[in-house]
């Protein structure tokens, strides 16, 4: 099973719960971009993306470089490694526990017939 | 987004739907997911352990198991079953709880739903079982249904393709 904080991960919940910012990390998914890049294909103020990007950075999904006045952006890939695991936590333990429960009937089944 | 929840409405769980072909009768899938001995070979994920407490298979009985994790950590869980027959439906009312049978919060998600419904079905396909799986929140708040419904849609609707770019970027990092 996942481990980490649970506050930790409710951050990065929230942090994804706006498309906007879902957008911002697929973006970010391409490579490095910096604010104006980001900013640009939703006609969005600098403000508003930096507003966006400060939620990002607090649920650590992404980082921020300074090259002299250019902000660059990087997806942080951990946090979000844990986010989706959690996500596919209950399924994969369905999943597991019926690859097991195959075994066991197909086990159940080679005795018997001997 | 198209669909956009509103937030004057209450928010409609998405119920959790798993299902799977055994290549085995139903009656042995039956007896596997109903007696702790054969229980225990195959409920968890791989590399938990299970051990069954207590199980009394009728309506308003309950299971008690603990299921160790292979880092040697306990999660213990509790089943209330509201329907049992044999060997094609069983209803139970699904949580977390302690070794003591007190119902508890999701170790990882203080809000995730205290109940889960669970309707188990066993349908015969000739010499085969199919097993269907449905799990939904149970007097849940709107924020429990959220947490639920956003952890399984995840993957699948509403998020685009983000998921599988990210999951593509991660392979990658």
């Amino acid at each position: 099973m996942v481990k980490c904080s649970p506050r930790l991960l409710n951050r990065t919940f929230a942090a994804l719960a706006d498309p906007t910012r879902r957008r911002i990390l697929e973006h970010l998914a391409q490579g490095d971009r910096c604010v104006t890049d980001l900013a640009r294909p939703y006609s969005m103020s600098l403000p508003a993306v930096s507003k966006h990007l400060r939620v990002l950075e607090n649920a650590g999904l992404i980082r921020r470089r300074r090259r002299g006045r250019v902000h660059s952006l990087k997806l942080e890939a951990r946090p979000m490694q844990r986010a989706l695991a959690w996500i596919e936590e209950y399924r994969k333990f369905w999943e597991e526990s019926f690859d097991r429960l195959d075994q066991y009937l197909k086990q159940l089944q080679t005795k018997e017939k001997k | 987004m198209s669909t956009q929840n509103n937030p004057t409405e209450k928010i409609a769980a998405q119920p959790f739907m798993i299902t799977r072909e055994f290549a085995a009768p139903r009656e042995l899938v039956w007896k596997a997911w109903t007696e702790p001995e054969r229980m225990r070979q195959w409920f968890g994920p791989k590399g938990f352990t299970g051990t069954t407490v207590k199980l009394d298979l009728r309506p308003g009985g309950m299971l008690h198991s603990c299921l160790r994790s292979p880092d040697d950590k306990e999660m213990w869980g509790k089943w209330i079953f509201r329907e049992v027959r044999p060997p094609e439906l069983l209803v139970w009312v699904h949580s977390f709880s302690d070794k003591d049978g007190g119902i508890t919060r999701h170790p990882l998600s203080p809000t995730w739903p205290l109940e889960l419904l669970t309707e188990t079905t066993f349908v015969e396909r000739g010499a085969k079982t199919i097993v269907t799986l449905k799990w939904t929140p149970l007097n849940a708040t709107d924020e429990e249904i959220k947490t639920f419904n956003n952890a399984h849609q995840g993957m699948t609707q509403g998020w685009g393709g983000t998921f599988e770019q990210l999951t593509e970027y991660l392979a990658k990092n």
